[in-house]
């Protein structure tokens, strides 16, 4: 039973495959991802990652005054300095599907279901949750098999929160940026001893390579047993009960292609090595907590483990308070700030301590060499929110920035767009630069302009 | 079965026709009264104005019903319609008031139809999706098949919840990621359960809990695992401001160690002691009290205090425009001294430690370790399966665990390690992650049937334990006894008498009350400096040991609004400012002559209710209409938004602020329902302390209803509650049953609901006659195929 040819051809039939198709040799740690970039095997793979942040921004102390690339950091984005030159502010999209188009209150949930997918989510507090594949899910559909994770959602706030979330839209809403269907959410891992784990395994066997191997290869046995007894369960279940099993079903198929390429890796050696102290559980400080995080999805990326990514600074509508840094207040209640300049500038104060933390990971990854450059360069890392001001829960004139990836775009410039161009314009043009071509995208029109134009 | 989906079928096709006959055999006045002589015309006059499909208040279109069948399948929302006109709050005041007798009428002539329609159609049950287990029932459920006592789900992903709770089968989903997690898992549990013959290596575990500001800091407990006897080093470390203490180590309560915390500058403040420690779970915990300062410290201390001083000047100097700030930070960087960790490493020099619990359970064939024939295998492996897929196993279900262990021993590994491998695809496998339950028609919405007693004895252990039946019911449902009405209740009252039960009280409560919310509220520490990890902490007992004396006791439902009864320690009963109870240990407090009783001014509920800084009366209110009066408010309309949103500066108490807002119409029509009853709570602060003023000013806690009546303070608020009995019982019926369901509840639920009230009312509103309700109703005991995703709504109620 245990790794016979018979079972590992029936696991690549299973998987939709044949044995026909060749998977992704990994000699290196950097697999080669595709013919096409086989051909440029010297150039490092594209990564994305998208950042999220909730209740909107202070945009008084968001938005540069001037345009092009001499323009002042304002106070929020003042912590971006040491990078300024890998940044592209981009003022004035919009999250078309976050506004209420009938639906009522709710433009938490909207905002936060919507951004990454351009999608008007459903309205509803029960069972039937949908919106659209998120753009991140999209790209790892495509690209997600060059690496053992094919996406890794990260967040510092878990969700698990009784009641209704926000104004008759469910929790899922609120807690995942990242969809894998229209109608399943990636809720994000917010511990970072988990990630750790899922990084770089949990078991005693660390160490002992061929252990390691072994238990992979139960692993796999044990999977196409339980594959086994789902397709016999299948049988005589009506829809509903079917469409679960379904959704099992494809989870049992991608860890299976996970221990698969982990498989290769301890085969070849090239299995990441923690380079960092496992973490002991969840920090309490929101700084430490973001900075961890951040550490380990540098790792993540550096060693090709993933190469695309989701992170929540906190979920959307989220009330946490910052006492140190001097804001005691629930985020949220304050982002309702009926233009008291004292409390706009409290949530200014979070704004900027979220990117603080953002700003040290992208010198981290600007301080990672990979090639001739740096892994920045090879990474587009986008940080928003799917709400502008949290006092009026407008989702045109978005906070949005993206870092990094300066061999599709020329950094280091502040550029203002109409006020209903879609923020999902963005994502063709994210998606083109990872190599993923896509001709619409949630309520995309067409690739975002003067991405790479000198102005 | 085939005959009652050919009654379904009939009627859902001649329906419109079958009720319009009943309808006609009626006298109503002079004309043939059916819906569109009797409801039309009322709503025409009295609702229409505002319920429009193009206004839509309050979320609501009462023009979209043309016919009987319409209002039939919304029936919910003319349940409400029926109540709100009856009660005079609808029509509002200020619009035309429809006559008493027609009211009477039109009121009378819906519920009749109801009636009607539940004595000719047959109970449609529902269909319960494939379930899988949460978190929760995932623990539970290992804890319970294999004695395993640590939290495996703990690393799962949030479960997502639907209609108010985490159990609903709809909404629960697996990911990737999730996947990943569980055969992680499995692989955690299946080492625990069979232990290896190898000694444990040494390991180090830390327990450093979050800090909270008002904790002091002077103690620290928690319970470790000790894998096996042996060499422990045990250690306590300190953190914050530099001062002198005694500190005590404690094993399982005995001191072990005595050091005094010095002033050094530089040395790390860890104390620790290497013991012998027998094998098993033990009590870790650190204390310390002040003591004197020797002159050498009091010297130290100067010196420190003086590099401290300088190195804030030169801070200071270098950067004058952050001066405050860098005060700000100062002051933050020296909390007071507290205990920060506890920790253990070992074991040094172990013995083996002896077999756990979970290894007799798996290998059932009885033979010594080292002694389990190829025989053995089979036998323990169907034993498991039995237990871990909650039914009866066929070879199907065994011959590939054997298979897989059988190859996993050819491998190479004992036929103990190699049973882990079974073990472990047996936790992965959908028959043990998922509830399912057969439906002999699985796509037939009118194929209704009893479920059988197995599927009988998951339902009611993952509603009243949220784990796995044990091995009496298993037995029980084997010989197909169960569904019999006195077993089935006696089976009830057992497991209600089982600590398991605990379960339900957690998970239940902890969700319709909003008490799991608790956690993550963070009240203001300078604004509430009394309020800590301690209180929060004691908030919850008493909540929770309240609604366990509800159940385990069978009282009244209507004490959860006014039992003028808790339970306290000291610690709370001061913050509550209530005397004469001393010591940790919580008891049964009487509450006559206090402010409080009930769950509506117990500390948690008043905290979740409540923003950081300070009170929501409009939370308040809208907490009691979701979870007392059932009746969730509609979300503003559009472009209204927040009422904490509107421009202009706040003044005043916090009512003050509220009426501002309410003189706003588009606000007053609901805020008038939600904003009373919050007021009424005023009195208590946001950590749900007695206060008399608010802002300098005295608190203002009376209210008018929108029917009229009038009340001051949460005791009278209460009494009103509390008058209207059968309106609390449908709307905690309704919760306990969705939980117990695990799914949301259709219009063709009311029946039963009404049903459980019925019952309710007729036995003093105990616990044990909710249970019992919920237990023999028809949902909880008929399954049906699934309808799929043909069927919608008939009608569009606004806000979709």
């Amino acid at each position: 039973m245990i790794l016979t040819r018979k079972h590992v051809s029936r696991r690549m039939l299973l998987r939709g495959m044949g044995t026909a198709v060749a998977l992704p040799v990994l000699d290196s740690m950097f697999p080669a991802l595709s013919k096409a970039s086989e051909a440029a095997a010297q150039t490092s793979p594209t990564r994305m990652v998208f950042c999220y942040v909730p209740n909107g921004i202070d945009m008084r102390n968001w938005t540069p005054s001037a345009e092009g690339r001499a323009f002042a950091l304002p106070k929020i984005l003042s912590p971006l300095a040491p990078v300024q030159d890998d940044v592209l502010v981009l003022s004035g999209l919009m999250d078309h599907g976050g506004m209420a188009l009938g639906d009522g209150p709710g433009d938490h949930a909207r905002a936060s279901a919507s951004f990454l997918t351009g999608v008007h989510p459903k309205k509803t507090a029960g069972s039937d949750i949908s919106v659209g594949v998120s753009v991140d899910q999209l790209a790892a559909q495509k690209i997600g098999r060059a690496t053992r994770l094919a996406s890794l959602e990260l967040g510092c706030e878990d969700g698990h929160l009784a009641g209704n979330c926000d104004s008759g839209y469910a929790c899922a809403y609120v807690n995942s940026i990242s969809w894998r269907t229209a109608t399943a959410p990636n809720p994000p891992e917010v511990n970072p001893r988990a990630v750790f784990e899922r990084l770089f395994g949990n078991d005693e066997n660390a160490g002992d390579p061929a252990a390691r191997a072994r238990n992979a290869r139960y692993q796999q046995s044990i999977l196409d047993l339980v594959a086994d007894d789902t397709r016999r369960l299948q049988g005589g279940l009506g829809q509903t009960d079917k469409r679960k099993l379904d959704e099992y079903f494809t989870a049992v198929r991608e860890v299976e292609r996970q221990i698969e390429m982990m498989e290769r890796q301890i085969a070849t050696n090239s299995m990441a090595a923690p380079s960092i102290e496992k973490p002991a559980g969840i920090p309490i400080e929101f700084a430490e907590h973001a900075r961890l995080m951040f550490e380990l999805l540098t790792i993540a990326l550096q060693t090709d483990t993933t190469r695309i990514s989701t992170f929540m600074l906190a979920r959307e509508g989220s009330n946490r308070s910052y006492r140190e840094i001097g804001v005691p207040e629930g985020h949220h209640g304050l982002s309702h700030h009926r233009n008291d300049p004292a409390l706009m500038d409290k949530v200014a104060a979070i704004n900027h301590h979220h990117m603080t933390q953002f700003a040290d990971f992208l010198v981290r990854l600007k301080k990672t060499k990979e090639g001739a450059g740096s892994l920045l360069d090879n990474t587009i890392v986008l940080y928003g929110s799917g709400i502008s001001d949290g006092n009026r829960h407008n989702h045109d004139d978005l906070p949005v920035l993206v870092a990094g990836g300066s061999r599709a775009f020329k950094t280091g410039r502040h550029v203002r767009y109409s006020r209903s161009e879609p923020v999902a314009n963005l994502y063709l043009s994210v998606l083109d630069a990872a190599g993923v071509p896509t001709e619409r995208f949630g309520d995309s029109q067409n690739r975002l302009e003067y991405l790479s134009d000198l102005t | 079965m085939c005959r009652w989906s050919f009654v379904v079928t009939f009627l859902t096709a001649k329906r419109t026709l079958f009720l319009g006959l009943a309808a006609g055999t009626l006298a109503f006045g002079q004309s043939k009264p059916d819906f569109q002589t009797v409801v039309a015309p009322f709503v025409a006059q009295s609702c229409a104005p505002c319920h429009n499909e193009k206004l839509k208040t309050a979320g609501l279109a009462l023009t979209v019903y043309h016919d009987e069948a319409a209002m039939l399948h919304d029936r919910e929302t003319w349940e409400k319609v029926v109540r709100r006109v009856r009660a005079g709050e609808m029509p509002p005041k200020g619009m035309p008031r429809p006559k008493p007798e027609t009211i009477a009428a039109v009121t009378n002539w819906i519920e009749e139809r109801f009636e009607t329609a539940d004595r000719n159609t047959p109970a449609d049950p529902g269909h319960l999706t494939a379930h899988r287990l949460n978190r929760t029932e995932y623990n539970n459920t290992v804890r319970d098949l294999l004695a395993i006592h640590f939290q495996p789900a703990a690393d799962f992903p949030a479960d997502d919840s639907g209609y108010g709770f985490d159990n609903i089968g709809d909404v629960l989903s697996v990911s990737p990621v999730l996947m990943e997690k569980y055969l992680n898992a499995a692989t955690k549990i299946a080492n625990r359960a069979i232990p290896s013959d190898a000694l444990p290596k040494p390991t180090r575990e830390r327990y450093s809990p979050e800090h909270e500001v008002n904790d002091d800091g002077m103690a620290l407990e928690n319970v470790f695992d000790f894998p096996a006897p042996g060499d422990y080093q045990l250690r306590a470390a300190v953190s914050g401001e530099k001062d002198p203490f005694r500190l005590h180590l404690l094993l399982d309560g005995k001191e072990i160690k005595t050091s005094d915390v010095l002033i050094e500058e530089d040395t790390p403040r860890s104390y620790e002691i290497t013991t012998h420690v027998p094998y098993g779970e033990h009590r870790l915990s650190a204390r310390m009290e002040p003591r004197e300062p020797s002159a050498v410290e009091l010297a130290t201390r100067e010196r420190m205090k003086v590099k401290e001083e300088a190195a804030y000047r030169r801070a200071i100097a270098k950067h004058p425009e952050d001066t405050k700030e860098i005060a700000k930070q100062r002051a933050l960087s020296h909390p007071p001294t507290f205990i920060d960790v506890l920790e253990v490493r070992g074991p040094y020099n172990p013995g083996p430690p002896p077999l756990p619990e979970s290894y007799r359970r798996i290998f059932i064939c009885g033979h010594a370790r080292g002694q389990h024939t190829d025989q053995c295998v089979r036998t323990n492996l169907a034993h498991l399966a039995r237990l871990a897929y909650r039914r009866p196993v066929t070879d199907a279900d065994i011959d590939p665990l054997c298979k897989l262990v059988a190859s996993a021993h050819r491998d190479g590994l004992p036929v103990e390690q190699a049973m882990r491998i079974g073990l472990e695809a047996m936790l992965v496998s959908p028959n043990f992650l998922y509830r399912i339950e057969r439906d002999p028609e699985p796509n037939d919405a009118g194929a209704i049937h009893p479920v059988n007693d197995f599927e009988l004895a998951s339902r009611l252990s993952y509603f009243l334990w949220s784990s796995m039946p044990d091995e009496q019911l298993l037995t029980i449902a084997g010989e197909g006894r169960l569904h019999k009405s006195e077993v089935l209740n006696q089976q009830v009252k057992r497991m209600l008498a089982d600590a398991k039960s605990d379960a339900l009280i957690d998970n239940f409560a902890g969700q319709w009350l909003e008490l799991r919310n608790l956690d993550s509220i963070r009240p203001d520490p300078e604004e509430f400096p009394a309020f800590n990890a301690q209180i929060r902490q004691a908030m919850y007992t008493e909540s929770k040991m309240f609604v366990a004396s509800i159940v385990h006791d069978d009282r009244s439902i209507i004490d959860f609004l006014n039992g003028k009864y808790t339970f306290l320690n000291e610690r709370l009963a001061k913050f509550y400012g209530i005397p004469g109870v001393t010591g940790d240990e919580f008891r049964r407090v009487e509450l006559n002559g206090t402010e409080r009783s009930g769950v509506l001014t117990q500390g948690s509920v008043l905290t979740v209710t409540s923003y950081p800084t300070r009170t929501s009366p409009v939370l308040r209110g809208k907490w009691i209409l979701e979870n007392v009066l059932n009746e969730p408010p509609p979300p503003p309309p559009p472009g209204v938004g927040s009422i904490d949103a509107k421009a202009g500066p706040l003044a005043g108490t916090m009512r003050q602020q509220m009426e501002k807002h309410r003189a706003d119409p588009a606000c007053a029509s609901c805020h008038k329902r939600m904003d009373p009853l919050g007021f009424a709570l005023e009195n208590y602060n946001a950590v749900g302390r007695w206060r008399t003023q608010d802002a300098g000013q005295p608190v203002d806690a009376s209210g008018t209803l929108p029917d009229g009546r009038n009340f001051s303070g949460s005791e009278q608020l209460k009494t009103i509650l509390a008058a209207d009995k059968d309106k609390f019982a449908d709307c905690l019926t309704e919760k306990l049953m969705i939980y117990a369901l695990g799914r949301g509840l259709e219009g063709y639920d009311r029946r039963a609901v009404k049903q459980i009230t019925g019952q309710l009312a007729a036995n003093g509103y105990r616990f044990s006659t909710l249970i019992s309700g919920i237990v023999n109703s028809v949902p909880f005991q008929m399954g049906r195929g699934d309808e799929g995703q043909q069927v919608t709504k008939l009608v569009g109620v606004g806000g979709k």
